[in-house]
């Protein structure tokens, strides 16, 4: 794709994109108008803000198509972006997901072996059951990316991921008895 | 090296609780999560804290504050709606919270009785405020100088503070510019940059007043300020409604009775008792505790929901 | 006159009379001095790693710094202590790998590589290092005592003669401003503040049914500002660093050998008679163009380096090294010019609540988490018969940079020419754990899952903003000027009893209105 063409294609569909949020979103997901009559009185409402804000967008989209574009300047992604992109979404998501439900998973594990009768909830501020999301997801994150980066999963990766877990469960944990580490704010 | 032992003893401490049955001996089945419905550090901010710090000390409760705010308290009303009612999540707002926000709002998920009120903790000390040395440091001169044709603005915080500042004026015969601001402190904020004439601040104001920077003009609840025992209340000056509230904690609706009980007695009892820390903030900062819970309370929060519905109606009206 | 002595001195007392952090033989050692030292060790390391900036550290260590001190008002000058400290240590620190391994251990640092590295490779590496602090400390104590004057008179002019319109007037130039000269383009630069507006928009109208949602009962207060302050700023550096790491797998590195015979190593007689004048002319140049919100310190440097080379080219003796070959004149301008960005930085953010840079939106984001503080013209109220908080802290920060300056001066160079061993951390280790570590910082202070999801998918925006050439410190400054700005106009518009044209109702706001057209308008047909 030539730098001239993307950067009309990227004019373009932010242009069409602002349109469609003035004319569609906003007035539907706002809950006054852009000026509302309130106790005898006009006042700005909430639509006001959005809309001026959409409209720069539209203007930008507008001068990204007409103004002349300097060296180095490119609205291309390469396909290698799109499949760093895809990877690295996927290694973020199992990553958190891991967090939120590794640790209810041991509990629920734990209460059928007869280990615990409690539930995660009720465990989110006890040593181990509190660390237990956090280390797997935390670590998981550190070895995907550190694997991908180099090429190939080493034990030196799981390592560091380790270490990197337990020096922020000793930095914002141990301390700190009223903070919470993911996920125990959410359960 | 308190604070590195105290989760085991927790942990310890959890692995040994009974399960309980009536509120006597009622204990939380894990960790109580405080929803906390007001920006980090501000008054009311540390009065949750201190609370749960009172709470945790006396009862040994392990108690988890964390920041729930925005939209008036509902943001808090319905992360709190979706939590377990077993006493082991508990929120902190304001009465307006529920009463007239949630009436004005209109989602039949955030009303008053789809929770358990527990407790007040601290009720307003709403004035109507000026700057000391301006043009407008009493209601005389306010209502002179709309009377000459000045227009005055009058900063509000909230919704229902803006619908008693036009329906006052109504009934004054003074048609107020009503200036949206950000909470009392933007009121205040105004006030001193000379950006807005009057405003209501529902008790940060008091620092300010014993200084002699600021003047309470009138009183906005139904008693004198303590601060300024000479303003009138505004029904004083023909208003009809009041801007009465207190600072409340509440619970997931249809808790255990038993939960209800003993938080409310919890809260009470470490905002009644001088040696917490809780009891001397609210003592200085909050005009002294105020603790409603049960029965009493039920009947409070009815009175303050029907004036909520009176209000809304009144100024919807015109 | 007396009063303004008087609060410079409380500022003085609230530094060392504060909160102490542990009593040493009896004595209470204060915490913000402390924290003002370790800031600065920190930034020095932070800005000699490469890969690492000073808002990477200022980002993880905010919700440290928080819990340690509290949300008082008490902990405002120890957390802005430590900043502070990052925000010097870092500008500093980043020299050392320009010099010695022709790698910017900061962004700011790029045009250091080109006299400093020459120099090393020609067996001065020590030298090198020493005319970069020199320089890059001088500059900043020039631009800070600018700040110091220039920031109290600003804000008093504000506040006497700016009324609500004019405020938002005032606001609206700013974002144009800060649109039209950052980036490659003003199309990409508006691109950039209006995505900035509407994601600031989200969630916070003014009615109790929160506005733009699409139904997402977590974005009923809005994105969290840390999620998309650090979402775009740092996870998108993040994410595009791992992008090229991935790439290079093993990243080819310059070491710092010594060509020629082996010199003296030191700063030579004569040199500082030599690059004082440089100094001088880039630390004016620094200040004055900090002072301008979104103008970056990455210009300042390259319009010193220019204009000292030009005027070096002029005056240069044939037996002293040209531009580009290890010229002592060449480290001096840019470091010096730098330098005085970060000082006179803080004109705008303390005066108006405009921040400026990266580092300058940590300071504003610190002062919204811990409240009791809030940057702009009401600061600076002298009034009586009370004390002003906010002023006695605003001089406290004057004091914490004072102390900053005087350790730079005093053991940053030393500090800072052990650093080099750390240009030696690989940045596949650093990202994954950087990016583990500002998510623990984010969950700590928002305790939701939510904010991480968000922090991570602003992330994605800031990486695409950077692949596809859109800046992204527009969107962030545009983030944190959206809401005051809404809330700005709508009292402005309450206050006048609804007058449409409130915008053009004096000769100042239409001023401002006419300034904020121009600089999109010129600044696109350049």
């Amino acid at each position: 794709m030539s730098r001239n063409k993307a950067d009309l294609i990227l004019g373009g569909l932010v242009v069409v994109l602002a349109l469609l949020a003035i004319l569609a979103w906003v007035p539907n997901d706002s809950a006054t108008g852009m000026i509302v009559k309130q106790r005898g009185r006009l006042l700005i409402g909430d639509a006001m803000a959005p809309v001026v804000g959409f409209s720069v967008v539209a203007l930008a989209g507008l001068l990204i198509i007409v103004e002349k574009r300097k060296a180095g300047l490119s609205a291309a992604l390469s396909p290698s972006n799109l499949r760093f992109l895809l990877l690295f979404i996927g290694i973020f998501v199992l990553s958190i997901l891991l967090m939120r439900w590794s640790g209810p998973a041991l509990v629920t594990l734990a209460k059928a072996a007869g280990l615990t009768d409690h539930t995660y909830r009720d465990l989110r501020d006890t040593i181990p059951w509190k660390y237990t999301g956090f280390i797997i997801g935390g670590t998981t994150l550190v070895t995907l990316l550190m694997s991908y980066m180099a090429g190939r999963v080493t034990w030196r990766a799981v390592l560091i991921g380790l270490l990197a877990t337990f020096a922020l469960i000793a930095v914002f944990d141990l301390p700190f008895p009223d903070l919470l580490l993911p996920p125990n704010g959410d359960t | 090296m308190d604070n590195f032992l105290k989760p085991l003893a927790l942990a310890a401490a959890l692995a040994l609780a009974p399960a309980a049955s009536n509120a006597g001996d009622w204990a939380p089945p894990g960790p109580i999560t405080m929803m906390i419905g007001f920006a980090a550090g501000g008054g009311a901010d540390t009065q949750a804290r201190l609370i749960a710090q009172g709470i945790e000390a006396k009862y040994g409760w392990k108690i988890l504050p964390q920041q729930v705010t925005g939209n008036s308290g509902l943001s808090l009303a319905a992360e709190l709606a979706k939590a377990p009612a077993d006493g082991t999540a508990i929120g902190m707002v304001v009465s307006e919270s529920l009463t007239y926000s949630a009436l004005a709002a209109g989602d039949p998920n955030l009303q008053l009785d789809k929770f358990t009120p527990l407790a007040t903790t601290a009720s307003f000390e709403l004035g109507l405020v000026a700057m000391a040395d301006g043009a407008f440091n009493s209601w005389d001169r306010v209502a002179e100088a709309a009377k000459a044709g000045t227009p005055i603005r009058f900063g509000i915080a909230s919704d229902r503070q803006a619908d008693v500042a036009y329906l006052f004026g109504k009934s004054a015969g003074i048609d107020f510019n009503i200036v949206p601001v950000k909470g009392g402190a933007g009121v205040m904020n105004g006030l001193r940059g000379g950006d807005i004439d009057i405003g209501w601040v529902a008790g940060a104001q008091s620092k300010a007043v014993q200084q002699g920077e600021m003047v309470n003009i009138a009183s906005g609840i139904p008693a004198k300020l303590k601060d300024s025992p000479d303003a009138p209340t505004i029904t004083d000056l023909g208003s009809t409604f009041y801007l009465d509230g207190y600072f409340m904690f509440i619970a997931p609706g249809n808790l255990d009775p038993a939960a209800r009980e003993a938080l409310g007695a919890a809260i009470n009892d470490v905002l009644n008792d001088p040696a917490t820390e809780a009891h001397a903030l609210v003592a200085k900062g909050f005009g002294g505790a105020d603790v409603i819970t049960g029965e009493a309370l039920d009947t409070k929060m009815k009175t303050l929901l029907d004036n909520a519905a009176e209000l809304l109606e009144k100024a919807s009206a015109n | 006159m007396s009063e303004l002595l008087n609060y410079i001195w409380l500022g003085v007392l609230a530094v060392f009379q504060g909160p102490e952090i542990f009593s040493l033989f009896g004595f209470g050692i204060p915490a913000a001095p402390v924290m003002v030292l370790g800031g600065l060790l920190t930034g020095i390391a932070v800005g000699a790693t490469p890969g690492l900036a000073g808002p990477m550290a200022m980002a993880a260590s905010l919700p440290i710094l928080i819990s340690v001190f509290g949300f008082t008002p008490d902990a405002l000058l120890p957390v802005f202590g430590f900043l502070i400290g990052i925000m010097k240590g870092a500008s500093v620190g980043g020299a050392v790998p320009a010099i010695l391994f022709n790698m910017p251990g900061t962004p700011d640092a790029l045009m250091t590589t080109l006299d400093g590295h020459p120099m090393a490779r020609n067996g001065q590496p020590r030298r090198a290092l020493r005319i970069a602090q020199l320089s890059s400390v001088t500059g900043d104590t020039f631009s800070d005592i600018v700040l110091f004057i220039c920031a109290p008179f600003l804000a008093v002019v504000v506040e006497a003669y700016l009324d609500l319109p004019e405020k938002t007037a005032l606001l609206i130039l700013s974002i144009s401003f800060v649109a039209a000269v950052m980036g490659g383009s003003v199309g990409r630069g508006l691109l950039s503040v209006g995505l900035g507006l509407v994601a600031a928009f989200v969630g916070t109208g003014q009615a109790l049914t929160p506005r733009l949602t699409a139904g997402v009962d977590g974005l009923a207060d809005g994105f969290p500002l840390v999620a998309a302050i650090l979402g775009v700023l740092i996870l998108g550096e993040i994410f595009k660093g791992i992008e090229e790491l991935a790439h290079e797998k093993a990243a080819a590195r310059a070491e710092a050998r010594a060509d020629g015979p082996r010199l003296r190593d030191d700063l030579e007689k004569g040199d500082i008679r030599r690059i004082a004048p440089y100094i001088a002319r880039s630390a004016v140049i620094g200040t004055i163009i900090g002072a301008l919100p979104g103008v970056g310190s990455t210009l300042a440097a390259t319009l010193s380096y220019s204009l000292a080379s030009r005027r070096h080219a002029a005056r240069r003796r044939d037996d002293e090294p040209a531009f580009g070959k290890g010229a002592p004149e060449g480290i001096a301008a840019t470091e010096a010019a730098n330098s005085a960005v970060s000082g006179a930085n803080l004109i705008p953010v303390l005066s108006l609540g405009i921040p400026g840079n990266a580092a300058a939106v940590f300071l504003i984001l610190a002062a919204d988490s811990i409240g009791g503080f809030n940057p702009g013209p009401a600061v600076f109220k002298f009034t009586a018969p009370e004390i002003n908080p906010e002023l006695v802290t605003a001089f406290g920060i004057f004091t914490l940079m004072s102390i900053g300056n005087l350790l730079n001066w005093t053991i940053g160079g030393r500090f800072m020419r052990s650093m080099g061993v750390l240009a030696r951390v690989p940045g596949q280790i650093l990202l994954p754990v950087v990016l583990l570590l500002t998510l623990t910082a984010i969950y700590v202070q928002e305790t939701s899952l939510f904010a991480i999801w968000v922090t991570f998918a602003f992330g994605l925006v800031g990486y695409l903003f950077r692949r596809i050439g859109v800046p992204v410190l527009p969107f962030v400054i545009a983030f944190i000027l959206a809401r005051p700005l809404e809330q700005t106009a709508r009292e402005a518009f309450a206050a006048t009893g609804g007058d449409p044209w409130f915008l053009f109702s004096s000769l100042t706001s239409i001023l401002f209105m006419v300034a904020a057209v121009a600089s999109v308008a010129l600044l696109s047909r350049k």
